[in-house]
């Protein structure tokens, strides 16, 4: 009867109840309608236990970190030297766009976070330039989804560790992917650049312009060598690369660009709070019914579904995907790994899919999610900073997806794509 | 309408308050769990002397955190749902949908109200925390060693606060049904929507 839970979650989550209580309410209610009232309290436990982490301090803090640099004006930096380097291209702006999110991501874990940041900046200059608002604001909401694929990265914490992988390893698995869905999208850039003949951004930087536009952007790059090489060194586990990271940014706009100041400060630790208490005790709801997804045996069930439909891998891969990127176009990707990534894993990990590879295959797939319509968060974040409608963000978005999902094949057919690096480094198999 | 309105009020003002006072302690807890970590790392690394506290310490300013600001989050409309089928339905079906969704949460929220009382009074409370201690005297000669129960009370406090936002959505969401939804404030904010997305 346990089973049942599934569907009744599913029934919750459809017609509206937030994702917290849903993955409280249903298994609670089968417990209880199957006389086992005593896991009631273990679901408790559960919530309490799954918060009590100190992995999962990782996420408020990198939150912390991109809300500093934020607030401190390096995004105004980044995009001044991705200027340098592409702004002379056709279609500059556009390649300046994609460029200043890849370069955000080693700074921030956060699709929604870049899209504010780089959008208020970068979508009215492109409509001044004579782009549509609607292209700007879609190619700034398609580019954001490198932000989580990137390290740092606050999904792939989340997964490492509801499904107890190392952090490390999705982060180092995480860069590959992150730079093709980059170098993708400046490809379409310049297809479209070419044929509709996009505006330059600005003459060519000489060699001495973009050296100053690189002494100029260098404290913002050093972070993600400060959090990666930290963790690749052993120096720091993720939790301290990402505190160090925080300590770094507060340095940074405080002494070296001097532009923080101390009455920010509590409405910056506030928002990073608020939205970490809700990461937090989602993931906590996420460990409970982790423990009822076992207790129902569900993951074995799904499988033996899963494998009458094919018992070869690659298709399954392929449905899978299909699955995902479904989901994502109606949940956020936080809550989608947080449900499905206890029921789908175990399934491919003992198909002999890697689970590190199936991790990123997860995380890029709901993170591109997250510029799908209907209910893509960021298009209503490039929405609010554009003052564009959503429908027209999301027809503008696109062509820019088709190359998305085809880099999301990419990654599921060529392990090699994501797990060269860990492999590299030891810290995948 | 009026009857409703009038015992709305005196529970936003408390909700208001009570949720301004858990973010500004949330904010020292944030800012001490980011100093705990950096000591730990410079003892362990600088010093080569690992502290036994600053792990546990930022742990516990992380659980009271989530438990003082969560329900902010809550009631500024951050807690993560799919939303569509009730603003794709007809008002009042979806005002009624909402509230019956309210009501679902408010369960939920009991249970762990219970729960979380009897586990924080019960047999799991009475041990004490690993490495935690505060002092007990002014001349700092007296310690008492952190129990866990000052740990776990931080949920329970989160849950009770979810359930005083909880009953105030509620009340809001019957003003709604009545055709009042012009005479509350909007408490959303849009910016906390994200998630670690």
């Amino acid at each position: 009867m346990l089973i049942w839970f599934l569907p009744v979650f599913l029934i919750f989550l459809m017609i509206g109840l937030p994702v917290f209580f849903g993955l409280l309410a249903a298994p609670g209610l089968l417990l209880y309608l199957n006389g086992q009232e005593r896991d009631i309290t273990l679901l408790y436990r559960n919530v309490y236990n799954g918060m009590d982490s100190f992995p999962l301090m990782a996420i408020p803090f990198f939150m912390l970190a991109g809300e500093l640099m934020n607030k401190g004006g390096i995004t105004m930096r980044l995009v001044e030297f991705a200027q340098a380097l592409m702004g002379h291209l056709r279609g500059g702006l556009a390649h300046v766009n994609i460029l200043s999110s890849m370069l955000f991501a080693g700074l921030s874990g956060s699709a929604v976070a870049d899209t504010s940041a780089l959008g208020s900046m970068l979508i009215p200059a492109m409509e001044k330039q004579g782009y549509t608002r609607k292209f700007a604001a879609a190619i700034t909401a398609a580019s954001s989804v490198i932000g989580p694929i990137i390290p740092p990265s606050g999904i792939m914490i989340i997964y490492a560790y509801v499904m107890g992988e190392s952090v490390a390893a999705l982060f180092l698995a995480g860069i590959v992917p992150g730079i093709l869905v980059g170098v993708g999208l400046m490809l379409v850039v310049k297809v479209m650049a070419d044929k509709y003949d996009f505006p330059v951004a600005s003459a060519k930087s000489t060699w001495p312009e973009r050296g100053q536009a690189s002494l100029k952007a260098f404290f913002p790059l050093m972070t993600p060598v400060i959090i990666l090489g930290g963790i690749l060194a052993g120096v720091f586990t993720p939790t301290e690369a990402a505190a160090v990271a925080v300590a770094y940014a507060l340095f940074i706009g405080f002494f070296v660009l001097r532009t923080l100041t101390l009455a920010e400060i509590p409405g910056i630790l506030s928002r990073a709070g608020i939205i970490s208490s809700v990461v937090l005790l989602l993931v906590g709801a996420a460990m409970a019914f982790k423990t009822v997804v076992s207790l129902s045996h569900a993951p074995e069930q799904l499988a033996s579904f899963i494998l009458s439909l094919s018992e070869n891998p690659l298709i399954l891969l392929f449905l899978i995907n299909l699955l995902l990127f479904v989901v994502g176009m109606f949940l956020d990707a936080g809550p989608a790994i947080i449900i499905l990534g206890p029921i789908l894993g175990p399934i491919f990990v003992d198909l002999g899919v890697d689970p590190i590879h199936f991790a990123i295959i997860m995380s890029v797939n709901l993170t591109v999610g997250l510029a799908t319509p209907p209910m893509g968060l960021v298009l209503f974040v490039a929405s609010a900073v554009s003052g564009e409608r959503v429908e027209a963000i999301a027809r503008a978005i696109l062509p820019f997806l088709a190359v998305e999902v085809l880099v999301i094949f990419l990654i599921t057919y060529v392990p090699a794509i994501s797990m060269t690096i860990p492999r590299l480094t030891g810290f995948a198999n | 309408m009026g009857g409703l309105l009038a015992v709305l009020s005196p529970i936003s003002l408390v909700n208001a308050q009570l949720l301004r006072l858990g973010r500004a302690i949330g904010i020292v807890a944030v800012a001490l769990m980011v100093v705990s970590i950096l000591v730990q790392v410079f003892f362990r690394y600088i010093l080569n002397n690992a502290l036994p506290w600053p792990d546990e310490a930022a742990r516990f300013c992380m659980l009271w955190m989530t438990g003082l600001m969560a329900p902010t989050a809550f009631r500024q409309g951050g807690f993560v749902a799919i939303d569509m089928l009730v603003i794709a339905l007809p008002r009042v079906v979806g005002q009624l949908l909402t509230l019956f969704l309210l009501f679902l949460s408010l369960m939920v929220l009991v249970v762990a109200v219970n729960i979380g009382w009897s586990e924080v009074t019960g047999f799991g409370g009475r041990f004490t925390t690993a490495s935690l201690y505060v002092p007990t005297s002014f001349g700092f000669d007296e310690w008492l060693r952190v129990p866990r129960s000052w740990m776990m009370a931080s949920l329970l406090v989160g849950v009770i606060l979810l359930v005083m936002v909880n009953v105030e959505l509620i009340l809001r969401s019957f003003i709604s049904l009545l055709g009042g939804a012009d005479q509350l404030p909007d408490l959303t904010d849009p910016s906390i929507a994200a998630g670690a997305d």
